[in-house]
């Protein structure tokens, strides 16, 4: 059963990035999001990190913790699920 | 002594100062010595809020711009420092260098609507006020890029006075914190709740940011002195990775491709390194790396834990309390840090200058931006 | 007096295109997917740079009163959230550094300008007191939308690439910056950017007073 929480982080991170070749179905669960998979880099985490503080009510304190969360879809999703209030996320 | 590439020859520096939170440059380095820290906790969007971040605000400045600025009647105290001449005339250029300018006005005017603050909004605003305040001539050249800019400055004026087309040179650079600037790298994580501790290896990075202003007087090493007790910039070099807005190569390429030529012409002689250490992690490693790699014997000093990031004129700022450190004959250490460090060569307490012979100065930016000053007694 | 042979020049003034359109105009000019976080203004000094081909022991010197305006305007209409992309975009000089990474092109000398009446004289000062055998003279400008509403941005858009030399082989023209101390109309010499552009563009020759005691001279072969 797919998780509607990794969904919609796919689809946030099309549309924060401006992925416009890429459909948010095309990113794997455990694909690496930042250097080699979606070749993101640190600037993308970052500007990532502003949305899902905006969409979630999270915070993620420094770049360190940043690089950590982004490692994957699924690790976001995660990573968010421990950190926002129940009623932030699907 | 062999050049580094691109290196122009020795120019002499006659007369430098700075302002930071703690005063000018001498009362500065007292501070740091007596390991005093600038940096406090201030609500990151001044009056509109936020994270508590770090801090180095000159005494009474707010966070939020005013129209006209309210760092301009600040510089009075370090305009008054400068040599009286006929700056800005044709013979006489001024180089001003700065990261910010006057975005706080601009964030002030997004923010408030007010136009007033448009008067000094742009960066050619900005100095044209500083320019009148002076009273200097129209013969400013300005230059911008970071965190290197003042390093900028000081080389462009060494080549105009070399080519015989000025007959001294003043190179001034001036940075104040804004919630522009402090909202920005808030967002990049590295402005946090946390204290800067340069060089330090922990888990996670932080900086301070600082205002900053600060002033060099450069002349003809052939020319009389107009000063006692000068000192020479003796080799400058620069380099830009091009790799990464806000990463650096991860071989420290970058780092020794600015410094290697800077090492070939300070062989033989005993240095202390007053490095960037602006107390991010990666790059923090990186520079102590490096340096500890090209120059094994010289301790490493930054003073960013106290006074914070001073960003477009650290390296004027830092320049002037080197300077006041070979005069005072004391080297304030790096405050804010504490073992362990990425490698052995950091110094956390102030030192002696009787040892040494001359000071490595380092400044790093966006882009990997790297420049580097030897400077020696004259 | 300072001399340098032009050996290259390339210019780019799209008009009212966007960015959309430029991105898709110049996209052979940059690496695939190098081009989704650039600005107009970085996508046009990539253009007129692109086979300059700049090299490591070349000196750039870029010169733009108002750099990277839409990202400083847009970062400014983020706030209380501000975005790290646009902060980082803002700060010049930008557009050049958008460029060189996209190519992950180290540059040695790198001497960004910025100013207004003054501007241009001083930028091609720096490039004409360069040792380096090549220096690229760059600059340009973006329209702004709202800070142009304030006279606070470029109304118009565009961006130029010099290549000079002390070489004379095949020199297109060349450039001479002149000491004066004549009693300068000090208050008067000026040579805005726009105006040096125009000048580029139509191969049109000059010799005026381009900030206190300097006179530059544009000429052509």
């Amino acid at each position: 059963m797919s998780d509607p929480l990794r969904a919609q982080l796919k689809q946030l991170i099309v549309r924060t990035l401006k992925l416009d070749d890429l459909q948010p179905e095309d990113i794997g669960d455990d694909d690496p999001l930042i250097g080699s998979g979606l070749n993101l880099d640190s600037i993308d985490a970052l500007e990532l990190v502003v949305t899902l503080e905006k969409e979630f009510g999270i915070k993620i304190s420094s770049s360190e913790e940043s690089r950590a969360a982004l490692a994957s879809v699924a690790h976001l999703a995660d990573f968010v699920r421990s950190r926002a209030p129940a009623d932030r996320v699907a | 002594m062999p050049s580094a590439p691109f290196s122009p020859p020795p120019i002499r520096l006659t007369a430098t100062g700075c302002l930071t939170a703690l005063g000018d440059a001498a009362s500065t380095h007292a501070a740091l010595l007596s390991h005093q820290r600038a940096l406090q906790l201030h609500p990151v969007l001044g009056r509109d809020g936020g994270d508590s971040v770090p801090l180095a605000l000159l005494p009474q400045r707010s966070l939020d711009e005013t129209a006209p600025p309210n760092w301009l009647a600040h510089l009075d105290t370090l305009g008054a420092q400068i040599p009286a001449a006929d700056w800005g005339s044709s013979r006489l250029p001024v180089f001003v260098t700065s990261s910010n300018f006057g975005v706080g006005s601009l964030y002030a005017f997004q923010r408030t609507r007010d136009p007033a603050h448009l008067a000094s909004g742009t960066p050619f605003a900005s100095v044209d006020r500083i320019r009148q305040h002076f009273g200097w001539g129209a013969n400013v050249s300005i230059l911008s890029h970071a965190c290197v800019s003042a390093h900028l400055g000081l080389l462009l004026a060494t080549r105009t006075l070399h080519a015989g087309l000025a007959d001294r040179a003043l190179v001034f650079t001036f940075d104040f914190v804004s919630p522009f600037v402090a909202g920005g790298f808030h967002a990049l994580k590295i402005l946090n709740s946390g204290f800067p501790a340069p060089y330090a290896a922990r888990d996670t990075g932080s900086i301070g940011l600082g205002d900053g202003a600060a002033f060099a007087v450069l002349e003809h090493p052939d020319a009389s002195p107009s000063a006692p007790n000068t000192f020479l910039l003796h080799a400058q070099s620069l380099y830009n990775e091009m790799h990464h807005f806000t990463a650096n190569r991860a071989d420290g390429s970058g780092f020794a491709a600015c410094l290697e030529p800077v090492a070939a012409a300070a062989r033989d002689q005993r240095l202390w390194i007053k490095g960037h250490g602006t107390g991010t992690l990666e790059a923090g490693r990186l520079e102590a790396e490096t340096l500890a790699h090209l120059f094994p014997a010289a301790p490493l000093v930054s003073w960013k834990g106290s006074l914070g990031h001073t960003l477009g004129s650290c390296g004027l700022v830092e320049l002037a309390l080197a300077v006041e450190s070979l005069r005072d004959g004391r080297v304030p250490g790096t405050i804010g840090s504490e073992p362990p460090f990425f490698r052995d060569n950091v110094a956390a307490e102030p030192f002696s200058t009787a040892a040494f012979d001359a000071v490595l100065l380092t400044s790093n930016a966006f882009g990997g931006a790297h420049a580097a000053t030897l400077l020696n007694p004259d | 007096m300072l001399h340098r042979h032009i050996v290259a020049l390339r210019t780019d003034a799209p008009g009212a295109e966007d960015l959309a359109a430029t991105r898709e105009r110049l996209r052979d000019a940059f690496p695939r997917n190098a081009t989704r976080r650039m600005t107009q203004l970085g996508l046009l000094l990539g253009g007129v740079l692109h086979d300059l081909a700049p090299t490591e022991n070349d000196t750039v010197v870029y010169a733009s009163v108002y750099g990277e305006t839409r990202a400083l305007e847009d970062y400014l209409t983020s706030f209380p959230t501000p975005s790290p992309t646009l902060f980082q975009t803002s700060i010049h000089p930008s557009g050049i550094q958008q460029v060189l990474i996209a190519r992950q092109q180290p540059i040695r000398q790198f001497f960004p300008h910025t100013g207004q009446r003054h501007l241009l004289a001083h930028a091609v000062q720096s490039a004409l007191l360069s040792p380096s055998p090549r220096t690229l003279l760059c600059g340009g400008e973006e329209r702004g939308t709202w800070l142009l509403e304030h006279d606070a941005a470029s109304g118009d858009t565009f961006a130029f690439a010099l290549a000079l030399s002390s070489d004379s082989a095949n020199a297109l023209g060349s450039l001479r910056l002149e000491q004066t101390t004549a009693a300068e109309s000090a208050l008067e010499a000026e040579l805005r950017l726009p105006r040096f552009f125009s000048a580029l563009v139509q191969r049109e020759p000059l010799s005026l007073p381009a900030a206190p005691g300097l006179i530059l001279t544009l000429s052509w072969n």
